[in-house]
């Protein structure tokens, strides 16, 4: 797997990464670390755009839930940030993290793990970054 | 007819493991929507093995993929010590992301794209786990 980062100006600084690969048990971490080293570095919205994405694995889903974990609370390092209750609607979605392009088999697994009720998944990558 | 693989339970195999039941599965001319499903199955399947079973310890794991009348059948087995995936219960998807347990969102993912989901202890001592899809909707 191989993540390119840029940065996009939309209504604030957005950081993109282009991941190109499988997201699997294999690669999850490396995710997780990028993420980590940007978010510390002071990044506080983040785009993840799977158009070169073919698969993601629950690990993965595991990755993209560590990031947004993250981005809720970025000062708590590896803290999970605290919750008011549980999300029955969508307004409970980050706003610090957005879903872009992904494949129809990649949608389908983050669907299936009702990722999508926490995360924005959007068509295209103009789209997520337009969305903040 | 069947086709085996036969790998090490190392993580870095497990792309090996996704192109081998694609391959199979499109030998078979299963449509390409449910071989997406089973690469995800016996990805998760395959994962839960290495890091659940062996523990990241080396160890045999053997993926056998048979085509049974219209059904699809893949068995995975492997010496880890001897546990039963399928007792493992769902993750609470309705649960707030930072109270959810990552555990059992692998197999939950297994059970969404097959038709039934068995184990058994084999008559070697080890654990053989099968994932079993109806293709019978293939087109021709």
């Amino acid at each position: 797997m191989e993540i390119t980062v840029t940065q996009e100006q939309g209504q604030v600084p957005v950081t993109v990464f282009h991941i190109e690969g499988d997201i699997g048990a294999e690669t999850f971490d490396q995710l997780e670390a990028q993420a980590q080293q940007v978010i510390q570095s002071g990044t506080r919205n983040l785009v993840l755009d799977l158009a070169g994405v073919p698969y993601v694995s629950s690990y993965g889903i595991r990755g993209i839930s560590q990031i947004y974990k993250w981005l809720q609370n970025p000062a708590s390092g590896e803290q999970p940030a605290s919750t008011p209750s549980a999300p029955q609607e969508s307004s409970y979605k980050s706003t610090h993290l957005k879903l872009a392009s992904p494949s129809q088999q990649v949608m389908k697994a983050l669907t299936n793990s009702g990722i999508d009720m926490f995360i924005e998944i959007h068509s295209d990558l103009k789209k997520a970054v337009a969305s903040f | 007819m069947d086709f085996t693989l036969s790998v090490s339970a190392e993580l870095k195999n497990l792309p090996a493991i996704r192109r081998f039941v694609d391959e199979t599965a499109t030998r078979f001319e299963v449509d390409r929507e449910i071989i997406d499903g089973l690469i995800q199955a016996v990805d998760e399947s395959a994962t839960n093995i290495m890091t659940h079973g062996y523990r990241g310890s080396p160890g045999p794991v053997e993926i056998q993929v048979s085509l049974e009348g219209d059904r699809l059948v893949i068995r995975l087995r492997d010496q880890a010590p001897l546990f039963d995936p399928t007792q493992v219960p769902p993750p609470d998807l309705n649960a707030p992301m930072e109270a959810r347990c990552q555990g059992g969102l692998g197999m939950h993912l297994v059970r969404c794209y097959t038709d039934q989901v068995t184990y058994r202890v084999t008559p070697e001592g080890g654990n053989e786990l099968t994932l079993v899809k109806s293709v019978a909707a293939r087109p021709v």
